[in-house]
């Protein structure tokens, strides 16, 4: 049972999306550490070292995700975890940006996987199966 | 009808309380000074000779002990995060009892490894990784600590998935190997029952003949604890109560030592305030902190370091230099009060949970760490240096918040442990837990703030 760590990066305090990811992914098999809302990223890399999991899944809501996700990648690969799975879904722009321009720059922060608003999050728990797979 | 001798071996007093669990209320005390050659068996002597010359009548079925002699119950804790499992293992050492005189995060290094050879501390606390959790890192110390050039009490806390493994490479380099669960199971959450369980059971079989105290296993027939252990089981009875004696509820307690301050705060569960977001580990409801760097003698230096009024002060300054040197010498109680002062106001500053306003797109956010000790009513004072100053309320006053970002109780009762019955009476908080709680309450003495 590999183990995923998930949470609402920032400080942003949308709350109901993320139970139902918790949830969804119990029900996928996976072992789920939630930090919850309003997490730092040291938080979720001192959770990926002490918890060993194989995949981090972020959320961010309310429109600040960039500011909140830079350096990400490159904390994660300085601390020795740059194998971790880097997911993120939500909302992750304020207003239509072309989602195109959002997934080069969010992938250009480490993250593996960027997903657009309203992606269905077990769309999201295939690619991780597949992902871990080939890990 | 059963008759106790609870005694309480410190550095420099051994106290002895003669008690009958017929009676509510201590019957005596008595206290000589614990000798200073290797055996503590002398003051516990002369303690008894003194009951016995008072009262001729005096008899006991049973003598239980805590100590703090010869430095206390000195350890050291390894974790992997700083703020997770090195935490988690530093709370189960408190709350065990022990006083922390090392703690390393992440692999350790052969430099921090001939560190600890240099401490020598009386048991090692390794811990590292949730359960199913990280093991490369744990491994890692465990080889580190098999090269140690002398055999350790050590008890793993740590990832149960690696503990058969970590067991087999302690063994084979001859250590006192012991296991426990793991003092963070899961992330977040914090287990230190099971490890200072087992902290006060190597405590008891081992340190004590290591600390030249086997003799007493002739005349002390069950439990012997570290005395900071025995006070937080008597506070938690206090604090909690029992089925049919109320206890008073939440309280904190200070305990100002020549070398230490201990901190403790009992609470009952309590929400978030409304609008914060609590994050970190969630702290126990019973808990002890101690500070290795505050404290009237050994440690007064450090406190002027901390404390720069007190810098500013030349006679007290000239007084912490004397005393340094000669711990016995003549003290000033107006310079000790100060001192005293000092140290409660920074450990319990250190004890406290705070508020972090920190700054968003969406304005200022609340987050909370640690404990919120706002609507604590009750502080026990405890100790020498507390108990017998002019002025107590002076130094207990200095837990009152006076920042609002540090969640310290905002108005105080205080009681003062007068005859000193707490850490001796701990000692009986577990076998006659209604007895122990009505002679507290007897005992201790509520004082004007
Ligand atoms: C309820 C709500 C709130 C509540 C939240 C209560 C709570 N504690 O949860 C409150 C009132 C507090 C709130 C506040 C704000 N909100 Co609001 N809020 C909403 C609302 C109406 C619903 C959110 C929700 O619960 N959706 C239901 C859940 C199930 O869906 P979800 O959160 O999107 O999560 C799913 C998917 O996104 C996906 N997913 C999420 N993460 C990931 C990751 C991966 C890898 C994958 C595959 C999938 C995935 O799976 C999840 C489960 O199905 C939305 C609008 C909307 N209809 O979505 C606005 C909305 C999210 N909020 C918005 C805004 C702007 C705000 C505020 C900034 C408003 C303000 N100016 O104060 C604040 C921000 C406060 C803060 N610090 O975070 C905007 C965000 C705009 C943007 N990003 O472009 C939205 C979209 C409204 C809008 N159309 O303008 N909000």
């Amino acid at each position: 049972m590999e183990t995923v760590v998930i949470g609402v990066i920032g400080a942003d305090v949308h709350a109901v999306g993320n139970r139902i990811i918790e949830y969804a992914l119990k029900q996928a098999g996976f072992n789920v550490v939630n930090l919850g809302v309003m997490v730092s990223q040291q938080e979720f890399l001192d959770a990926v070292i002490e918890t060993n999991a194989k995949a981090v899944i972020v959320s961010s809501l309310y429109g600040h995700g960039e500011l909140d996700c830079r350096g990400m990648g490159d904390r994660f690969i300085e601390a020795g975890y740059g194998h971790v799975l880097l997911y993120i879904g939500g909302n992750l722009v304020i207003g239509k940006t072309d989602f195109s321009e959002v997934e080069v720059k969010f992938k250009a922060m480490g993250f593996h996987r960027v997903f657009p608003p309203n992606s269905d999050i077990n769309e999201g728990i295939e690619r991780l199966k597949e992902d871990l797979l080939k890990s | 009808m059963k008759r106790y001798c609870l005694m309480d071996v410190g550095s420099t007093f051994t106290k002895g309380c003669w008690v009958d669990t017929d009676h509510v209320g201590v019957l005596a005390w008595a206290s000589a000074p614990t000798t200073a050659s290797s055996d503590i068996n002398e003051g516990i002597q002369n303690v008894l000779n003194k009951l016995k010359t008072i009262y001729p009548d005096f008899n006991y079925e049973s003598m239980r002990l805590c100590s703090s002699a010869k430095g206390g119950l000195r350890m050291v804790a390894i974790g992997l995060v700083e703020d997770l499992t090195l935490k988690a293992a530093r709370m189960a050492c408190a709350n065990a009892g022990a006083k922390l005189v090392g703690a390393y995060s992440h692999k350790i290094n052969l430099q921090e490894l001939k560190e600890i050879e240099h401490l020598k501390p009386d048991i090692i606390l390794l811990s590292g990784g949730t359960d199913g959790g990280n093991e490369e890192v744990v491994l890692h110390n465990a080889k580190q600590l098999a090269k140690l050039n002398t055999a350790l009490p050590i008890l793993y806390a740590g990832n149960k998935s690696c503990q058969d493994e970590i067991q087999q490479i302690l063994n084979e380099a001859k250590h006192d190997v012991r296991i426990s669960a793991n003092v963070m199971p899961t992330y977040g959450v914090l287990n230190v029952e099971s490890a200072r369980d087992q902290i006060r059971a190597c405590f008891l079989e081992q340190i004590i003949e290591a600390k030249g105290l086997s003799a007493l296993s002739t005349i002390v027939q069950d439990i012997i604890m570290p005395t900071p252990a025995s006070v937080l089981d008597a506070l938690s009875l206090l604090a909690y109560g029992t089925k049919d004696e109320k206890g008073l509820g939440d309280l904190m307690a200070v305990d100002v030592g020549g070398a230490t301050t201990d901190v403790y705060s009992l609470t009952s569960n309590q929400a978030a305030p409304s609008g914060v977001q609590i994050k970190g580990l969630i702290e126990p409801l019973a808990k002890r902190s101690v500070e290795g760097d505050l404290g009237l003698r050994i440690s007064a230096k450090h406190v002027l370091d901390l404390d720069s009024e007190l810098h500013e002060n030349e006679d007290l300054c000239r007084y912490v230099d004397r005393i340094t040197q000669e711990i016995h010498g003549t003290s000033n109680s107006s310079f000790d009060i100060r001192l005293a002062s000092s140290c409660v106001k920074i450990a319990s500053r250190r004890h406290a949970g705070r508020l972090e306003q920190i700054y968003t797109p969406m304005g200022l956010e609340t987050i909370q760490y640690g404990k919120d000790l706002r609507t604590v009513k009750t502080l026990i004072g405890i100790g020498g240096p507390i108990v017998y100053a002019d002025e107590p309320s002076l130094i207990l006053s200095q837990v009152k918040q006076t920042e609002a970002d540090i969640l310290l109780p905002q108005s105080l009762e205080f009681i003062l442990d007068k005859q000193y019955v707490l850490s001796c009476l701990g000692l009986l908080a577990k076998t006659d837990p209604e007895w122990t709680l009505k002679t507290m309450k007897h005992h201790l003495e509520k004082i004007n703030g």
